[in-house]
């Protein structure tokens, strides 16, 4: 899923909307994941809904939807699937998951610089001393408005 | 995920484990809250809190960890550090419904907790929409007897408290009416106001208003006196079902292991909150009932709490 | 007249010096927090309960009510600026404010927000002085079935949200109806679709999904490209609005106030709809609806008058009947039980006072927020030359601190992060997070009210026809999509044509 096939240039291929053809099976990636899920849950009756009755008549929804824009892609010319990068995705989320495991353990003051300068290497002209030094400012700036004007439980610095 | 949540909570038991030894509290007290600010057991939390914060010359810092009736708040409290920096207020959900509801449940209420102290309990009313064709609770029960397969019963949700009572009421009466589920109190009780459903039992401080106003009327009120909030509003044993007490009951707990002294020391400030002439004034507004001066030990929280679990599992099994 | 004696009581409480100062108070960490993507409302408002101990219960209430309002004016300007609605209601917003900012024009996009926002915030006052109590009780018609038909209707206006392919935007709301049956199940307390997470058994936040889908992805989908890298190029245009601006923008904030102050009093969370049908009523009467999502000054307009009319509206079922119609009215409960205050039935007959003053002190503060907010529209503007190089990490640490002071919770950060990448193949594959957000929010209320009114009517679909408002209610949903589809017929017709 996260390659991308960039090879929509030639007209040789039957598939005349790549794009389209690949969120279809996304779709139905997900409705299968979804039908699969919910195997489980009772469907009750129409008069008398169960607990699966909604999630999977809406993943039969969305599996259909998907079908419709993958024999739409044979159909009609479509845009080509873009490719995928991988710099940003991982810098970003990763940096996000990076605040996610230091924020109870060591606070913010720990969590904000780190994060924050983890992501600026999503972008490549991320130049670490200014970053630091403006990751350092706003987690200051955040410790004053989260902690101090907002109150909020935040914690500011555990050390081990 | 799960293992990285394990090294998580490894990570931040050692790193709270290490504050010295100085006398208790050296720093704010993080309460939790296992519920969404602003509900009674919140605003019970809050009221008492400040008075303790006083006592303790520390802050106590709410939480609010909302969840599953009140279960994620809680499981993260019983798995927290017991080094008296993390506490709960719990309520007969969490500490009382919660093992016979969630078969999963990830903590034992007579268990993984040190009681602190029974902080305030908020009394349960019975209660039905304006046109409900009954003068008092007898008739009502008689109506309901009658006519269940007809009858609407709100409640706020699986879990909740109007949920449990809900069911206790119908086990008592032994009736089976269609129990109609709404997500929170707030508009379970807008549609019994406007009498789409047909009766509910939920906390003195959600209904007191609408039956002063005259929009919904109570039956009954299910604790041994009359509440000074609502004088006129008689009890179950006044009013023939005297089997039926209940009542949401509030209190404090710490994690397994937490030292004898900062249990004594949470005790001594919740006492002294509960004595407060301010605080008291302003739980009583809320038609809270505050426990006597035997019932603020933390032993007789913790036999309460016991007695509690074995008394809904039967019921609410039997109603799933 | 009983008004004006009313509104004269209401006005002598609310412009007493304290209370001054205390709206002011309010509307300022408002502003703050709906700047701040993820810090909503009833976290701080939760968190400042206490301070508030020492306040008369009126001067309390003014204050928190100015946080509630003020955030709806701070929102917009985040969804403006970099792209990030932080409550259902502003999700719309984004759609043409942030394409107007882009094009250098963020001056604009904000005043005229904060202008109609203004302006309905005035009219909705004034409604709820008036007709607040007679109002409340047309509302009182509205049961489950007449809100799931309302639903239904909103669902209708969703497609119209739609840019490009219609059968996209469909699979969008139906992936967002989907991701909204995550959670326990209402009826059987059965865990859904949870994947054995614990944290998934409440659902899904909103603030989780819509800050991943729009708030990360979008800084990803930036960084890959770099023309599009700072927000806007080029100098800055005018800072406030001209005469063409508002020319173009009147009618709509007259429609937009009328629709969210109506939808706002309904006591289940109507006011949600409120900027979603005001844009949907935008793009179909343009005369070139193809300049929405485009940066059309209508679709700011509109639907930011409706999210004001109907957040101050919203405050109608909780001062008239004493029931809080969403979580941030639950939480002013909890307020004014604090301060000894429970609302009912009968705080505008116990309480004249702060009822009135409270009333008063709405008008007074979306005047003091227009105050506040002008002056900063070039500030902000401003915070849009920062390199982006810069920017992006910022909008990354704000985030993630909102997101964990929602729930304190680590495990929803963590589930941002996942709904960032998964709004980035949304975008690599051509689909719209718009969509999907507005079937997300109407999916819980959809299916609640679905199965509480098969349970009341015993599982007789015939309930939603034959009660008059919910038929109504459906037959105005038919004809819209009639009306959508004929159109959209007729325009593949034809493309097949000119292929």
């Amino acid at each position: 899923m996260t390659d991308a096939t960039g090879s929509g240039e030639k007209r040789s291929s039957p598939v005349r909307s790549p794009q389209d053809a690949a969120a279809g099976l996304f779709l139905l990636g997900l409705a299968g994941l979804a039908l699969w899920q919910t195997t489980e849950l009772a469907m009750g009756t129409l008069r008398s809904f169960g607990p699966g009755m909604l999630p999977r008549a809406l993943a039969v929804i969305l599996g259909g939807a998907g079908i419709a824009l993958i024999a739409s892609s044979f159909l009609k010319d479509g845009s080509t699937l873009e490719r995928w990068s991988i710099r940003g995705p991982v810098f970003i989320l990763g940096s996000i998951l990076l605040f996610a495991f230091t924020i109870r353990n060591f606070g913010l003051v720990v969590a904000g610089p780190l994060a924050m300068i983890a992501g600026a290497y999503a972008s490549p002209e991320a130049r670490f001393k200014e970053t630091a030094i403006f990751a350092v400012v706003l987690t200051a700036v955040c410790i004053v408005l989260f902690n101090v004007l907002l109150r909020l439980p935040i914690p500011i610095l555990k050390l081990p | 995920m799960k293992f990285l949540a394990k090294l998580a909570f490894a990570a931040a038991a050692l790193a709270a484990g290490s504050v010295s030894a100085q006398t208790y509290p050296a720093k704010p007290v993080t309460m939790i809250v296992p519920f969404a600010a602003g509900g009674p057991t919140d605003v019970i939390a809050r009221i008492v809190g400040e008075h303790m914060s006083r006592t303790l010359g520390q802050q106590i810092v709410i939480e609010n960890v909302a969840g599953a009736g009140g279960t994620t708040g809680t499981t993260r409290a019983a798995q927290a550090a017991n080094d008296g920096y993390t506490i709960m207020m719990g309520h007969m959900g969490t500490h009382g419904a919660a093992p016979a509801l969630y078969p999963n449940l990830r903590y034992d209420p007579t268990k993984d907790f040190e009681p602190i102290g029974l902080a305030a309990g908020t009394p349960i009313l019975i209660v039905a929409k304006k046109a409900f064709p009954a003068n008092d609770l007898k008739s009502f029960t008689d109506h309901v007897k009658a006519n269940a397969d007809k009858l609407n019963l709100a409640h706020a949700g699986v879990g909740s408290v109007s949920h449990s009572t809900g069911i206790l009421l119908g086990s008592m009466i032994g009736a089976k009416p269609t129990m109609v589920p709404y997500t929170g109190t707030g508009p379970a009780l807008n549609d019994l106001v406007s009498g789409q459903v047909d009766f509910m039992t939920d906390q003195i401080v959600n209904v007191a208003e609408q039956i002063r106003a005259g929009t919904i009327r109570a039956y009954a009120i299910a604790t041994p006196t009359r509440s000074p909030a609502l004088p006129d509003v008689p009890t179950t044993t006044e009013a023939g079902l005297p089997q039926y007490q209940v009542s949401a009951w509030n209190a404090m707990f710490a994690p397994k292991g937490t030292s004898a002294d900062a249990v004594a020391k949470l005790n001594d400030a919740l006492r002294k909150a509960l004595a407060d002439e301010a605080t008291r004034k302003r739980l009583l507004d809320l038609g809270a009932v505050l426990p006597s001066a035997d019932e603020q030990t933390p032993a007789w929280l913790g036999a309460f709490v016991a007695k509690e679990v074995e008394r809904w599992n039967p019921v609410l099994k039997a109603a799933r | 007249m009983d008004l004006i004696s009313n509104l004269e009581l209401g006005f002598s409480v609310a412009l007493s010096f304290n209370n001054i100062a205390l709206c002011f108070i309010g509307c300022l960490v408002g502003t703050l927090i709906g700047v701040l993507p993820g810090v909503g409302p009833i976290a701080t408002i939760a968190m400042l309960l206490p301070i508030t101990f020492g306040i008369d219960p009126t001067g309390a209430l003014i204050m928190l009510a100015g946080i509630y309002y003020g955030a709806q004016y701070g929102g917009s300007t985040t969804a403006i600026l970099v792209n990030i609605p932080g409550e259902a209601t502003s999700v719309v917003t984004v759609l043409d404010g942030h394409q107007m900012a882009k094009q250098g024009r963020p001056g604009v996009a904000l005043g005229m927000a904060a202008i109609a926002s203004f302006f309905a915030g005035t009219v909705a006052t004034l409604v709820i002085a008036a007709l607040g109590a007679p109002l409340t009780k047309l509302a009182q018609l509205f049961g489950p079935a007449e809100y799931f038909s309302l639903m239904v209707m909103g669902l209708v206006f969703a497609m119209v949200l739609a840019r490009g392919s219609l059968v996209k935007a469909f699979a969008m709301i139906v992936m967002g109806l989907l991701l909204s049956t995550i959670g326990t199940d209402l009826e059987t307390g059965e865990p859904r679709l949870t994947f054995g997470i614990e944290n998934l058994s409440d659902g899904i936040e909103f603030a989780v999904l819509a800050m991943g889908v729009f708030g990360f992805a979008e800084i990803i989908r930036n960084l890959e490209n770099p023309e599009a890298r700072d927000v806007v190029r080029g100098s800055i245009g005018r800072l406030l609005p001209n005469k063409e601006d508002f020319k173009q923008a009147a009618l709509p904030i007259v429609r937009g106030t009328g629709i969210g102050a109506a939808l706002g009093i309904l006591p289940g969370n109507g006011a949600v709809l409120g900027p979603f049908a005001s844009y949907s009523i935008e793009k179909k009467l343009a005369k070139d609806p193809r300049r929405f999502g485009r940066g059309a000054i209508e679709g700011v307009a509109g639907p930011e008058a409706a999210n004001n009319a109907g957040a101050q509206t919203a405050f109608i079922p909780l001062l008239t009947l004493g029931i809080p119609p969403n979580a941030v009215m639950a939480l002013m409960v909890g307020a004014m039980t604090i301060h000894g205050i429970i609302p009912g039935p009968q705080v505008m007959t116990k309480n004249p006072q702060l009822f009135w003053g409270m009333i008063a002190s709405m008008w007074i503060g979306n005047l003091m927020l227009l105050i506040i907010n002008l002056p900063l529209v070039g500030l902000w503007a401003r915070l849009l030359k920062v390199p982006y190089r810069l920017l992006f990490p910022a909008i990354l640490l704000f985030c993630c601190i909102g997101i964990y002071s929602i729930n304190n919770s680590v495990e929803q950060v963590i589930m941002t992060a996942f709904f960032g990448f998964f709004g980035y193949a949304l975008i690599k594959f051509g689909f719209e997070p718009a969509p999907m957000l507005l079937g997300f929010v109407l999916g819980k209320l959809m299916e609640e009210k679905l199965r509480q009114a098969l349970i009341l009517s015993r599982g007789n679909f015939m309930t939603f026809v034959e009660r008059p408002v919910s038929g109504g209610l459906l037959l105005v949903a038919v004809v819209l999509v009639v009306a959508a589809l004929l159109p959209a017929i007729r325009k593949s017709r034809e493309e097949v044509f000119t292929e």
